[in-house]
């Protein structure tokens, strides 16, 4: 087996790699597919919480560097799928931890047992992103339709470019709110794409069960009533090389004001 | 003629100030962001853009007589291609004799400099400039539109290159 690493990027912070990450991860594992997570954003952990796995943590990737433990020792399994695992990051060190050639050695093992290794990069172009980039040979940059995010989307493509390892990168974009796109308060997908220029793989709605999902330690793609979960799921499924269409983001809304038409209705009749 | 184009010239500053006062959310997001990517794009800060944009008008106008505030020098995106748009809102054309005495105060600057090899260039854009005021037809209330020359284009991509390879 030889393993497709993928690298998940996106310069500014808070724009949901993580969270990218653990829903593409989960996606693909459902799929079928073995899949590992690297975490690497040393010192800043977080895709354990968002998979509910941090109570089993028990070594970290810091631990397999400096060869306290074997690399399958630090796999922890998901709880609910045994197909997909999770190298955590350290919390208690710094970016300086793990080198480039250690990141590249570690993905260079995990493909030969896994068919995708998901690396979940830290916020912004130091060494950490460096680290994270070197064992990748494909690259997710998620952003949001707002400008610093889009900025920096940009610059991390610039730098992507610059790599030679890197053969492809594909643009996630979230947290896409189609009322405000429609009364045009937000730049649209098409804006967004044509600005950057990038290819999507991609389109994510806001959505506030990424909150409840986060809180509970349960990836959205497990709820399968949930929009952003259905387009994570398609973005999984491209990954594959399926050829999925877009969502169509206004018709929830349309339902939304279905919804909103009968009650009002009902109301009207009571009178 | 000159009315005319006067009269234009202010239709359309008001036409502008009309469009920019509706312009929504999303496209002052746009404009905006395609502004702020061409400089990081480009390593082009603001004041190497206004420096730039000095040394044209200072260049251009030893041909024409032109609205100098309003000279507009702005990177768009042209495609995959950076693309330098220079806006010069010609005011009247220069006679004969106005253009021989600044090329020849040029000139006697130039022998102090000792370098003339640019003489050549600024014709070429004299009469470039020259024809765009004869064609430009009664109605079009835009300024003349100057796509600048391939190897300005070809710098910018060069400079978007290294760029790229430093890092």
């Amino acid at each position: 087996m030889s393993g497709r690493v993928i690298v998940i990027t996106s310069g500014k912070g808070g724009v949901g790699k993580t969270t990218t990450n653990a829903n593409i991860g989960t996606a693909l594992a459902r799929a079928g597919k073995k899949v590992v997570m690297i975490d690497t954003d040393l010192g800043l952990r977080n895709l354990d919480l968002l998979l509910g796995l941090e109570n089993r943590i028990v070594y970290t990737i810091v631990d397999v560097v400096e060869e306290r433990c074997k690399l399958k020792q630090a796999l922890v399994k998901d709880k609910k799928n045994p197909n997909l695992c999770l190298l955590a990051a350290a919390q208690t060190r710094d970016k300086t931890a793990v080198t480039e050639e250690q990141l590249k050695d570690i993905c260079e093992k995990l493909k030969k047992d896994f068919d995708f290794i998901l690396v979940d990069c830290p916020a912004g172009i130091e060494q950490g992103f460096q680290n994270a980039v070197a064992g990748a040979s494909e690259a997710i940059v998620v952003t949001t339709p707002e400008m610093s995010a889009v900025r920096d989307a940009d610059r991390i493509i610039g730098l992507l470019e610059a790599k030679e390892e890197i053969k492809s990168y594909k643009l996630l974009l979230n947290r896409v709110r189609p009322n405000l796109i429609k009364s045009n308060d937000m730049m649209s997908v098409d804006d967004v794409v044509e600005i950057l220029s990038a290819e999507l793989i991609g389109i994510i709605p806001e959505d506030t069960g990424i909150i409840t999902s986060t809180n509970k330690g349960e990836p959205i793609v497990n709820d399968e009533k949930s929009l952003a979960g259905k387009a994570y799921n398609n973005v999984a499924r491209r990954i594959i090389g399926e050829d999925v269409p877009f969502l169509n983001l206004e018709e929830p809304q349309g339902v939304m004001a279905k919804i909103k038409k009968f009650f009002s209705g009902l109301t009207g009749k009571e009178k | 003629m000159i009315l005319a184009n006067l009269y234009n010239k202010v239709i359309g500053f008001f036409r502008q100030t009309e469009t920019q006062e509706t312009e929504s959310a999303k496209e002052t997001a746009c404009n905006r962001l395609r502004v702020v990517l061409m400089q990081d794009r480009t390593n082009l800060t603001p004041e190497l853009m206004e420096r730039m944009r000095k040394e044209m008008v200072e260049l251009l106008s030893k041909y024409v007589e032109m609205d100098k505030d309003a000279l507009e020098l702005n990177l768009e995106q042209d495609g995959d291609q950076v693309a330098l748009m220079l806006s010069i809102p010609v005011i009247r054309a220069k006679d004969e004799e106005e253009i021989k005495a600044a090329l020849e105060e040029e000139e006697t600057k130039e022998e102090i400099k000792d370098e003339d090899e640019s003489l050549e260039d600024e014709k070429d854009i004299d009469e470039d400039i020259e024809e765009d005021i004869e064609e430009m037809p009664e109605e079009n209330s835009d300024p003349i539109e100057e796509n600048e020359e391939e190897d300005e284009k070809e710098s910018s991509k060069e400079q978007l290159k290294d760029k790229k390879d430093r890092e």
